[in-house]
């Protein structure tokens, strides 16, 4: 056993040597905790630490196997995300305890804060004393033990799992019922108390899921396939999209879901063209030699950066969302183009890992798929807030996508119409999100890069909240991105264009005078390297591609994304639809459109009469609307004289 | 986007000042809110007196500032006793006997008013708490209670007047530090400009402020008006509330902002988080507890 002092160090210093006495395989204590935050973090050694004291924010979290026993009080996100272990402490813990954890035991010898156990997939959480506000709300499964009080509205949506409560159910949540206990119940409970040594006489009542809302009423429609200009639909009023909608509403009685992004014409990129003559571009026949376009993203504290070989990388797509045989040929295509990866939601399969040289890990509120031990062997992590797709709402994918296995991975049941929480437990502000930060930083040393994905909805206000909360770089995702599923009218109508998106976030950063801060890679509704190189424009460090990808890699544009049931083995789960993709030869595939991409930016670049692409500017580019001008601020210049003849991919 | 704190001493406490102690607590939670920090601090109060802060900058208007302001207290018959320039901030002593509501309504048309009362003095500006005490040195005042904040600008600008605590304009001796959004901000806003309340800022925590001062002005007392701001206030909240002897607090249904609070014979404190507790007690592990959602309480010096 040995001793360390927060009173003497740093608690970034404690983890360290904490984890450094986990691999030895020697027992900690800490003294002098004073209620200070991430105390054990991202521990994954099968060590007891022992804190003779109160903990503050994240204690024991995003840690396996180890024990954990903290004397007195805990602050919010106790045990956040672990895998297994045991926690006990000895007083009170604050909200949020046992957050998505996939195993362990939780023990509270004191009371609880609010929604305890949220978005929980296995493992017990027991509290001596009473619960508060929405306990076990979003539990996907394992138990909920609550010797005292309920607390209102317990068991708030849960999906799966039980709460068992010994006091009083004071209100049942939403789509949550009380039920008997079986006797084996009733052993297993008794049994997990006398273990803990915690005396308790009373009865218990036990709450579940109802099953009211686990699945839409009626199952999503599938669509004629109509290419997608026809889908988009010309003219504003009864275009085939609209009859498409109408049709499918009139038999599903409620808003549709479907795949792919907006269909409305919108600002965009295309609607700026270059300033300067590009008529030379073709004089030079190797412009890729010519134009530095190695790029650094995640670096500026500290943190070993994504290095990127062109100024692009993938935007996140989940598998899930995607098929497995899918997420590896972009992961294979992304080593090949030396570019970087990013999970989505859902998790990290080993095949994508080793097949991405560089693979960001996106962690959402679900907690689906999460774990520290992917987050440890990942490049770069991503706290995703929102996408430019659905900004302000979670992720759905459809029953026939919620396999057995890919429940597995998320740790929830299977068959569900999986409605993705649209908000992080632990992140209800900017104040929550700088510890969160912190939280993540602690867990991996500090070596990984932590970025932000924000959908474009209050960009000004979002831009700066993330510069302030530390974030190393920040994903920002326009209107024109896509989706998995999610509700047509807010793919169509909500968010933000791209154009716009960029163009608020430089200003934003402006006027607090931190842009040397932070890095911007802008995604949503990205085609080919003249967007690229647009975006690098207008102040942009890197672009992220995602529908260009799948699209690279045979997809057919039929925006039925969301029914599972896709014909080229992309956007679904089913082995017959997927064994038609074949990996190996798509992935060259989209190799090839990188390379497209990279030509495209180099002989720009180099026309434009620049060697490096970061001399890149706001001066290169015009616009060819009123509404980009209006956007942008760039000078208007309608007529396309042959020196602003907009350069078109070969 | 915060982090809140608030203590009273139930006795004198000649080693520790209610200044240090606020200090020393925001300190703790700096990371909640590196934009701004502000104290809302109380002294003995002295019949007929009030104590008044403006913000006068620190440029060549200033002196232009202190000149409207003087002349303003002369216009509205408040005589000058004591006056300093402290930081970007003229501070004045007064000798005011009138009707305090439209005496502040009045000035703060003249110049740009932090607190007015007989015994508060809201200290506020950009960056930590250190560096606040070290232009103010808020580390001196003793008073038996106060508040402090720490600010993470969200969606209204860094400017000193944008941070906490907000004064209850036109009510002496009110302060409020809140932690959260208050999405009705609009709506009640309108709903209380129409009945003549003013506004300085656009922060939605000046609402609750005003709000306070509403129910207050309407001899609704603070329990009461605490109660009924839980209803009254759409969105995530916690804040606290200081009058000129006694603190308080309210907590929003969702229990969405986190709020600790610790009492001892000598002492209540309530911070955002535990770690600005415990840094009024060092190495000792504390019996906190935390208020329930849709809750409210006040203390008072015991006197």
């Amino acid at each position: 056993m040995v001793t360390i002092d927060l009173a003497q160090i740093p608690v970034r210093d404690a983890n360290e040597q904490i984890r450094n006495y986990g691999e030895a395989g020697e027992d900690v204590e800490v003294i002098n905790p004073d209620a200070r935050h991430h105390i054990g973090v991202g521990l994954t050694s099968p060590i007891s630490v022992h804190v003779k004291g109160s903990a503050g924010y994240f204690c024991a979290g995003l840690t396996d196997q180890a024990t954990f026993y903290i004397d007195n009080n805990v602050g919010w996100g106790l045990g956040d995300n672990i895998y297994s272990g045991t926690v006990v402490v000895g007083g009170n813990a604050g909200a949020i305890p046992a957050i998505g954890i996939r195993g362990a035991e939780i023990i509270i010898k004191g009371n609880m804060g609010s929604r305890a156990g949220q978005v929980m997939k296995a493992g017990t959480l027991l509290c001596a004393g009473n619960a508060n506000f929405m306990a076990g709300y979003m539990l996907y499964g394992g138990r909920i033990i609550i010797l005292g009080d309920s607390g209102e509205r317990v068991g708030e949506d849960m999906t799966g799992g039980e709460i068992f409560v010994g006091g009083k159910v004071q209100d049942l949540g939403s789509d949550a019922k009380l039920t008997d206990m079986t006797e084996a119940e009733h052993d297993s409970v008794r049994e997990f108390l006398d273990r803990y040594e915690i005396p308790f006489k009373g009865n218990f009542q036990k709450i579940v899921n109802a099953g009211q809302k686990l699945r839409y009423g009626s199952p999503e429609r599938q669509m004629r396939s109509i290419p997608f200009f026809t889908f988009s639909g010309a003219s504003p009023y009864w275009n085939p999209k609209v009859q498409e909608d109408i049709h499918i509403k009139s038999q599903s009685g409620r808003y549709r879901i479907r795949g792919y992004g907006t269909a409305r014409a919108l600002p965009h990129l295309s609607d700026l063209a270059f300033a300067k003559d590009l008529s030379r571009i073709n004089d030079s026949a190797d412009v890729i030699s010519k134009v530095h376009m190695y790029t650094e993203i995640g670096g500026l504290n500290g943190a070993n950066p994504l290095k990127l070989s062109m100024p692009v990388m993938v935007s996140p797509m989940s598998y899930g969302a995607l098929s497995r045989s899918t997420k590896h040929a972009i992961g294979l295509a992304s080593a090949m183009s030396d570019i970087a990866e990013n999970t989505g939601e859902g998790g990290m399969s080993d095949a994508q890992r080793s097949a991405a040289k560089q693979l960001i890990f996106q962690c959402l509120g679900g907690r689906l798929g999460w774990n520290i031990h992917d987050m440890k062997r990942a490049d770069g992590l991503e706290i995703y807030i929102s996408q430019g797709a659905k900004p302000g709402l979670g992720g759905q994918l459809m029953a026939k996508k919620v396999t057995k296995e890919l429940a597995d991975i998320r740790g929830i049941p299977a068959g569900i119409d999986l409605r993705s929480p649209s908000r992080h437990p632990d992140i209800l502000g900017a104040d929550d999100l700088v510890i969160k930060v912190e939280e993540f930083r602690e867990a991996t040393g500090y070596r990984l890069p932590v970025s932000v994905k924000l959908g474009a909805g209050r960009v000004r206000d979002d831009i700066k909240i993330a510069v302030k909360d530390g974030f190393d770089f920040i994903e920002l995702d326009g209107m024109q991105g896509s989706t998995g599923a999610g509700s047509s009218e807010v793919i169509d109508f909500v968010g933000i264009p791209t154009l716009a998106a960029i163009i608020e976030a430089e200003e934003a950063l402006a006027e607090i005078g931190r842009r040397q801060d932070t890095q911007i890679v802008l995604m949503g509704g990205m085609r080919d390297g003249v967007d690229a190189i647009k975006g690098l424009c207008l102040g942009a460090d890197a672009i992220g591609f995602g529908t260009s990808v799948i699209i690279a890699g045979g997809c057919i544009a039929c925006m039925q994304c969301h029914v599972g049931q896709c014909v080229t083995g992309i956007a679904t789960q089913d082995p017959n639809h997927e064994k038609r993709y074949k990996p190996e030869i798509e992935a060259q595939n989209i190799h090839r459109f990188f390379e497209s991409v990279r030509w495209q930016i180099a002989a720009i670049t180099h026309a434009l009469g620049y060697d490096d692409v970061r001399q890149l500017n706001r001066g290169d580019l015009v616009a060819l609307t009123p509404e980009a001008a209006a956007i942008t601020g760039l000078p208007y210049r309608p007529v396309g004289s042959e020196s602003q003849s907009e350069v078109l991919a070969s | 986007m915060c982090g809140i704190a608030g203590i009273l001493f139930k006795h004198d406490t000649p080693e520790l000042t209610t200044g240090k102690a606020l200090i020393n607590m925001l300190d703790g939670c700096q990371h909640r809110g590196p934009d701004s920090t502000g104290f809302a601090l109380y002294e003995a109060a002295h019949t007929g007196q009030l104590r008044l802060r403006f913000f006068v900058g620190e440029d060549e208007e200033t002196d232009d500032s202190i000149q409207r302001i003087r002349q303003a207290l002369a216009e509205h018959h408040a005589t000058i006793v004591e006056e300093e320039v402290i930081g970007n901030n003229y501070r004045a002593i007064v000798d005011f006997t009138g009707n305090l509501q439209k005496f502040s309504y009045a000035i703060e048309h003249a110049a740009k008013v932090i607190s007015i009362g007989a015994s508060l003095e809201i200290v506020k500006d950009v960056g930590s708490a250190d560096d606040v005490d070290k232009r103010y040195e808020v580390n001196k005042f003793q008073g038996s209670h106060g508040l402090g904040h720490v600010r993470l600008a969200t969606e209204s600008d860094v400017k000193p007047e944008a941070s906490h605590p907000f004064w209850a304009t036109g009510f002496a001796d009110i302060a409020i530090v809140h932690n959260g959004q208050i999405t009705n901000y609009w709506k009640m806003r309108r709903r209380l400009e129409r009945r003549g309340f003013e506004f300085t800022t656009d922060n939605d925590s000046e609402l609750i402020a005003v709000y306070l001062a509403d129910k207050l002005s309407q001899g609704i007392t603070l329990k009461a008006a605490l109660r009924t701001s839980i209803d009254d206030l759409d969105g995530t909240f916690s804040f606290l509330v200081s009058t000129a002897n006694e603190i308080g607090y309210a907590k929003d249904r969702l229990a969405a902002k986190p709020m600790v609070m610790y009492e001892n014979e000598d002492l209540v404190a309530v911070a955002s988080e535990e770690v600005s507790l415990n840094r009024l007690f060092p190495g000792q592990a504390l019996q906190t507890k935390e208020p329930l959602p849709g809750t409210y309480a006040t203390w008072s010096r015991s006197i």
